[in-house]
């Protein structure tokens, strides 16, 4: 922001916000969410088709998902094929300990703790078994976690039914009324919008660059210091944590949990939202989630059926061969091409006024 | 020579893998502030000793003592990822940097043990994190600027050219306040420019940052021109330790380079 | 003892069954360097099309089984041509990540090609047994454990013996170097892939009778492959066949002396154990940590 607005002050509030934007990403992720519960609230005023909502609120839910498995396969180079069963953790956990009449904030707290200890061990794990065999040994850790959720008598078979929520001890919220249900897809987008910060923090802190350290170039991180154990089970730990707290966001919006959708496949598709979204990208999570679930959901199943699995599959395949950077870094490389484009008839301009 | 005048001490250092013995009974030590450089023809078992010191080796026999402000330590008592906060900090013969992190970061990796704050608080940027991200951030930038590559600062570091890289991984050794940094081949694939600003940069890290400094290279040249003492092994036996001049002409070193004269 | 020798047999035929797919997992692993995920899938794809032949034309078993080995071969290579081999230079992880997206693919496509409905697909041999010391063994038992065991021989003999079998294992051990010694590697490739896809198939088939032709059908026998191939380690190809002999008869035994669903999760447990203590199996060793 180099030239000085004279003329018009409203011009100089909009650069001074652009600057604070610039210079603040966690400004840009409570704007990005609070542009979510704007989509909202005109999808549950009937601006916009209301389905959208619940398609929307599960693209959030595979969002913060997405974040926390970005954690292992971006940065830390660790792959696990059970990202879905820690959501079944944080959405059955919540509903268990809710109908121990627990409050809300309580049951909620508890499910993600519950799920950070699975996840914390499957960190242990991974400090002895690293590369293709951990992918191997995260699928025996889903299954057996599939098996508690169908299997056990408090799961309650098909699904658990949580029913309307009652948030800080006064605020009843249900999802049958449709101005409630709009606040509980607000609360999740700020919920969103705050994991993205915590993402960020992350990876711009010593935390970060230490789950770098240990995935590229795993000798001179132990040279210096950083210890592989330590961050492989930060790393699960977090990555869980985040898988949970979309496990109790699902919880609070659909207001029940089921057993048998937390399988394999979900996993897969998490795993494709990372790659198709980008590694290491934030906002990519979103497009990913978006891409993968939200056109699936909103365009395809009317075109072509479900068509969801083949399309993710084949997504996540090409982006892999053709590029792995992913998605969200397509705007970086339109924008490579625009400045080489620019600089390419500058040149030809000097070349015109030497003739 | 004082002998318990020392920072880093090999006594009788053997290191077998299988049935190969790599190190065999080696002994030498270096003193404060002092250049050594180890030489030896190919799979003289250098950087054995390196891995040895370091602890990524851990099985070796013999005891390696290394000596800082607090007194000296047995570095068989330390685990790998201890080593760096006992004052010792290395590179690799085939350059380990994060690609896809700035150099900035880079070296911001290298202070890694100094940090205070844990993930918590860097989750919630508590002001004490945000304070000591911003002090070891310009500690970092006044690394790249000793290492004359401050400009290369928010570039990826996997994109640098070799001879930068190089410059990256030892600016990198210098943000944890060591008192020996191990250099393995520093002056490998660098041209004679860069070799001769290398020399220079590293009596400035022995002066300025006040370290001893233990290398190996092959570029007799630069191990010449550089180094207080040489030590020179073969078939990882102890051949010869000296100045530069008598190592050149010690017989022993002259027939493991050449070969016997008949 | 009727008891015991009934696990006995079970534990044969879902043993040759876990073989015959970790098998198939190890030879994959040794030319391509990734663990194939989509192995299982890859087999219910053909135990479908088998499935199908036979509701739709009546053909009886024994025509329909090579159908299926065909479609697994040409699944193989197709495969092996449009995905794994424009893959060769990406990570290992991507590489896996590249198998999941297959199973994706498949999943997603079985419900447009053979319908939601499951199909049943009859034994080899339907009826007959014999009675051991109390414990009646099917001649179809019989019958598949011998074809498998034949099968399995006859892969080890080519592999140790014969020029091609050379190039399998030059090729997994180095395939750079074979490419420039005039190993055909790309050949040996695609080769392993579809005999990979059809023990895939033939193990599908195995098992179908005793459940239906569904997607989740293979989902159990390729986990235990998986456990065969770490317990026996992925560097030996008799390892994994050895394990998966192993792993049959524990299943089999804790399903019948334990709870059928607790014996399963039982199972895993010991595996994830056993990992963390022999993270490269009985037979595997670490590899040499090179700094």
């Amino acid at each position: 922001m180099t030239d000085k607005p004279k003329e018009n002050k409203l011009l100089e509030y909009w650069n001074a916000f652009a600057t604070l934007v610039k210079r603040h990403p966690h400004v840009q992720y409570l704007i990005f969410g609070l542009v979510l519960v704007l989509f909202g609230y005109l999808s549950s005023v009937g601006v916009l088709p209301s389905y959208y909502n619940s398609v929307f609120a599960y693209i959030i839910i595979f969002t913060i998902v997405a974040l926390g498995l970005n954690l292992l396969l971006g940065f830390s180079g660790l792959i696990s094929l059970a990202s879905s069963s820690f959501i079944g953790v944080g959405a059955l956990g919540t509903g268990v300990f809710l109908n121990l009449g627990l409050p809300f904030e309580i049951a909620a707290l508890l499910a993600i703790v519950s799920a950070a200890i699975i996840g914390s061990l499957i960190g242990l794990l991974s400090s002895k078994i690293s590369g293709i065999y951990l992918a191997i040994s995260t699928l025996f850790i889903a299954e057996i976690l599939r098996q508690i959720f169908t299997s056990l008598e408090m799961f309650g078979g098909e699904r658990l039914d949580i029913g309307t929520v009652e948030l800080l001890g006064f605020l009843e919220l249900s999802r049958n009324s449709r101005a409630q249900r709009f606040y509980l897809f607000a609360i999740m987008a700020i919920v969103m919008a705050v994991m993205m910060m915590v993402t960020y923090n992350i990876i711009k802190s010593r935390s970060g660059r230490a789950f770098m350290g240990i995935s590229r170039s795993e000798n001179s991180a132990a040279a210096m210091g950083i210890s592989p154990l330590k961050y492989r089970v930060m790393a699960f730990t977090i990555a869980t944590i985040f898988a949970a707290v979309a496990g109790v966001l699902y919880a609070l919006y659909y207001q029940n949990a089921p057993t048998r959708q937390w399988g394999l496949l979900q996993s897969l598709t998490i795993i494709a939202i990372v790659v198709v979204g980008g590694f290491k990208s934030i906002y990519g999570m979103f497009l990913g989630a978006f891409i993968i679930h939200g056109l699936s959901e909103l365009f395809l199943k009317e075109l072509l059926g479900d068509v969801s699995y083949i399309f993710s599959g084949i997504l996540l395949i090409v982006v892999i061969l053709f590029y792995p950077k992913g998605v969200a870094h397509i705007w970086v490389d339109i924008r490579k091409l625009y400045y080489k484009f620019k600089y390419r008839n500058k040149e030809k301009d000097v070349i015109k006024d030497e003739t | 020579m004082k002998h318990d005048d020392y920072v880093l001490k090999l006594d009788n250092v053997t290191m077998r893998f299988g049935g190969l013995t790599a190190v065999n009974g080696l002994s030498f030590s270096i003193k404060p502030k002092e250049i050594v450089g180890l030489i030896g023809p190919n799979g003289a078992g250098k950087t054995t000793i390196f891995n040895c010191v370091t602890q990524f080796y851990d099985t070796y026999e013999g005891a390696i003592s290394f000596k800082n402000d607090e007194g000296s330590v047995n570095l068989k008592d330390h685990k790998v990822t201890e080593v760096i906060d006992l004052g010792i900090a290395r590179t690799f013969q085939n350059i380990e940097l994060v690609p896809d992190l700035s150099v900035l970061d880079n070296i911001m990796i290298g202070a890694h043990n100094t940090f205070k704050t844990g993930v918590v608080q860097h989750i919630f940027r508590t002001p004490k994190a945000k304070a000591e991200e911003k002090a070891i951030r310009e500690k970092a930038v006044e690394a790249l600027k000793f290492m004359h590559i401050d400009h290369l600062k928010d570039q990826f570091a996997g994109g640098q050219p070799y001879g930068v890289q190089k410059k990256i991984e030892i600016a990198r050794t210098l943000m944890s306040n060591p008192k020996l940094i191990i250099l393995d081949e520093p002056a490998a694939g660098l041209n004679d420019n860069e070799t001769d600003e290398l020399e220079a940069l590293i009596h400035r890290i022995r002066d300025e940052y006040g370290a001893s400094i233990l290398l190996i290279e092959h570029d007799m040249g630069f191990v010449m021109e550089i180094c207080d003492r040489v030590c020179a092994i073969n078939f990882g036996q102890f051949l010869a330790m000296d100045t530069p001049k008598k190592i050149q002409n010690h017989p022993d070193v002259q027939e493991a380079y050449l070969g016997k004269e008949e | 003892m009727d008891n015991f020798l009934s696990i006995l047999f079970n534990s044969l035929q879902t043993g040759s069954v876990y073989a015959l797919a970790a098998l198939a997992i190890v030879l994959i692993f040794r030319t391509s360097k990734t663990t194939n995920f989509a192995q299982g899938s890859i087999g219910t794809l053909n135990a479908y099309v088998g499935a199908l032949v036979l509701s739709s034309w009546g053909w009886s078993i024994w025509a329909v089984a090579p159908v299926s080995i065909l479609t697994a071969f040409l699944t193989g290579v197709l495969i092996d041509t449009f995905i794994i081999r424009p893959a060769a230079k990406v990570n290992r992880i991507a590489k896996q990540i590249i198998t999941l997206g297959l199973i994706m693919i498949i999943t997603g496509i079985t419900p447009f090609l053979f319908g939601v409905d499951p199909y049943q697909l009859p034994r080899f041999i339907p009826s007959g047994s014999v009675d051991v010391l109390g414990a009646s063994l099917r001649f179809n038992t019989v019958f598949t454990v011998l074809i498998s065991l034949v099968l399995m021989g006859a892969i080890f003999w080519f592999i140790q013996k014969t020029k091609w079998g050379l190039a399998i294992r030059v090729t997994a051990s180095n395939e750079v170097t074979s490419k420039l010694m005039g190993v055909p590697t790309k050949t040996v490739t695609m080769m392993s892939w579809a005999t990979a896809a059809m023990l895939g198939t033939l193990a599908a088939l195995i098992i179908a009778p005793s459940g239906s032709v569904n997607p989740n059908m293979m989902f159990n026998v390729q986990v235990s492959a998986f456990f065969a191939g770490v317990f026996g380690g992925f560097q030996t190809f008799y390892g994994p066949v050895l394990a998966a002999f192993i792993i049959a008869f524990a299943r089999n035994t804790t399903a019948f002396y334990v709870t059928d669903i607790w014996g399963d999760v039982l199972v895993y447990m010991v595996i994830l154990v056993f990992l963390f203590f022999k993270p490269y199996g009985i037979f595997g060793k670490a590899p040499v940590k090179k700094v």
